[in-house]
């Protein structure tokens, strides 16, 4: 079988080659009705570190590999500095990233605006002369928890490690808006169109990632070209990203081309299809869509990944985000629920859209512990458990996300 | 009693076996065919074992904890721009069994 197989493989590559020569792929134009494509050279094949190619600079050791284009920070390596280092960020991407040679010169990347008084297209250049700003948000998958759903839905399966604290720099959207003479008046949305779709010639309609979201998100939004002090690197969007502070990853449009005020959503799949958090077995564009984060906290030590742990003082330490909301307390508990204590804040504030370290200093003999922390914005606090959807998406239930030490 | 119980599970294996093999060798014979040409998956999908190289959904040989029916789950029903290749009718039952069964058995070889 192996030889006959092995001569099919030979037969269908050159076919195969024979088809992409002539810019067009049989099978998935003809039966998935997407523009006819070329195959995109592979960047992404495993490197000497056992991650892919476009981010052999990232630190292994701190990264599950769910795929070469699902990979998540271990739930002990996401900063306890607050900002989580870059080597560590989570990567999740729907299209290829783009290589340095698509990007070209960094500084002539355009991103056009349209849906305001004077629609313009600026260079990088001409945006780092418009305005200059650094803020902290926290990027997070909007699928960050799938892997605690019962019903394994479909796709990366997160635990805690779709998430980052970052600091980016670039210019606020407010900014660019006011120097086009403000935005229409009928206009309802902020919607942010990627082109890293270009490169693979499939139909924009099932590729493009264009995502609307509430027109007032312009506020505290940024064009970005760095991230915690580098040029924003390519795996992460560069050269260009759009920052959307408290909204899902998602939002936070890569390999920016172009932000228009419009009176409706984007049509695109990846907007009306893509990203509903409908009930299990349900889907379509009625329900609502991934964009603002719940208010959510975890520990990040000590957990089964940071070793022994013995018994005496123990400082209990995790992260807290309020979301949309500045987060305003934690409560730990170290006996699956059934009491708290209020932990504490520390580090420094970033803001609102960064997530707050804490700590609950306590004193644990020998045994067993279920760690469970809880936060609150006010409003809102953590339920204990997940809200179940079909596709797993915000989950933000403590249960779940407590931990289960052995004290020794 | 007991040699003849063993030789009937022999004799078993063996009228059953080239059975089974035959009917694997065509589904994966089948399912390379699926995957690059009828499906063209391999537009999008580096899978080692078929010589593909598309570079715009996950490389297959490095997904974790694929499996029959995780393949069969995500033909059917599709993932951002991957087309539901089951609900759409873009492939039959049939061709879907073929193909999940073709790269659970494809990757990582």
């Amino acid at each position: 079988m192996k030889k006959k197989l092995k001569k099919l493989k030979k037969l269908n590559l050159s076919r195969r080659n024979f088809l992409a020569g002539t810019a067009t792929l049989a099978g998935i134009a003809a039966t998935a009705s997407v523009a006819p494509i070329t195959i995109a050279n592979a960047n992404h094949s495993e490197g000497k570190k056992g991650l892919p190619d476009f981010i052999s600079w990232k630190d292994r050791n701190a990264l599950i590999v769910h795929s070469d284009k699902g990979i998540e920070t271990h739930r002990s390596a996401i900063g306890e500095s607050l900002v989580t280092p870059n080597r560590n960020i989570y990567i999740r991407n729907n299209m290829p990233t783009m290589t340095d040679e698509q990007i070209g010169n960094r500084m002539d990347w355009k991103v056009s605006i349209e849906g305001v008084k004077n629609p313009k297209t600026f260079t990088i250049a001409q945006l780092q002369k418009l305005g200059h700003e650094t803020m902290a948000t926290i990027l997070q998958c909007s699928g960050n928890g799938r892997g605690f759903f019962k019903h394994k839905p479909r796709g990366s399966q997160w635990k805690t490690g779709a998430a980052a604290c970052v600091l980016w720099t670039g210019v606020p959207m407010k900014t660019v808006v006011d120097a086009c003479g403000g935005i229409n008046g009928d206009a309802v949305y902020m919607t942010s169109a990627g082109v890293d779709h270009e490169p693979t010639g499939l139909d924009p309609k099932k590729a493009m990632i264009e995502r609307s979201v509430p027109k007032k998100v312009f506020k505290d939004a940024m064009l970005a070209w760095e991230m915690n002090g580098v040029p924003l690197p390519n795996a992460h969007g560069g050269p260009l990203r759009m920052v959307t502070p408290g909204y899902f990853g998602i939002n936070n449009v890569k390999h920016l081309g172009k932000v228009a005020f419009t009176t409706k959503e984007s049509s695109v799949k990846y907007m009306k299809k893509s990203y509903r958090i409908s009930p299990i077995g349900k889907k379509g564009s009625q329900y609502p869509s991934c964009w603002e984060m719940p208010v959510k906290s975890w520990i990040t030590r000590p957990t089964d990944e940071t070793g022994t742990v013995r018994a005496g003082k123990v400082q209990i330490v995790g992260v807290a985000m309020g979301g949309t909301k500045k987060v305003r307390s934690v409560k730990v508990s170290v006996d699956g629920g059934n009491s708290w204590k209020k932990a504490k804040f520390i580090g420094p504030n970033l803001g609102k859209y960064a997530w707050r370290q804490f700590v609950l200093e306590t004193n644990l003999s020998a045994g067993t512990y279920n760690l469970a922390s809880l936060a609150s914005n006010g409003p809102d606090r953590q339920p204990e458990l997940r809200m179940e959807n079909r596709r797993g998406y915000a989950h933000n239930g403590w249960r779940d996300h407590s931990v289960n030490i052995t004290v020794v | 009693m007991k040699i003849k119980k063993f030789l009937l599970i022999i004799l078993l294996s063996i009228s059953l076996y080239p059975q089974t093999l035959f009917a694997d060798e065509a589904k994966m014979i089948k399912g390379l065919e699926i995957f690059n040409e009828t499906a063209g998956c391999a537009a999008c999908h580096i899978l080692k074992a078929a010589g593909s190289e598309g570079n715009i959904g996950p490389n297959l040989d490095t997904v974790e904890g694929l499996s029959y029916n995780s393949v069969m789950d995500i033909v059917t029903h599709g993932l951002g721009v991957m087309p539901a290749f089951g609900e759409d009718e873009i492939l039959t039952k049939d061709q879907i069994d073929i193909i999940s069964f073709y790269v659970a058995n494809s990757v990582g070889k």
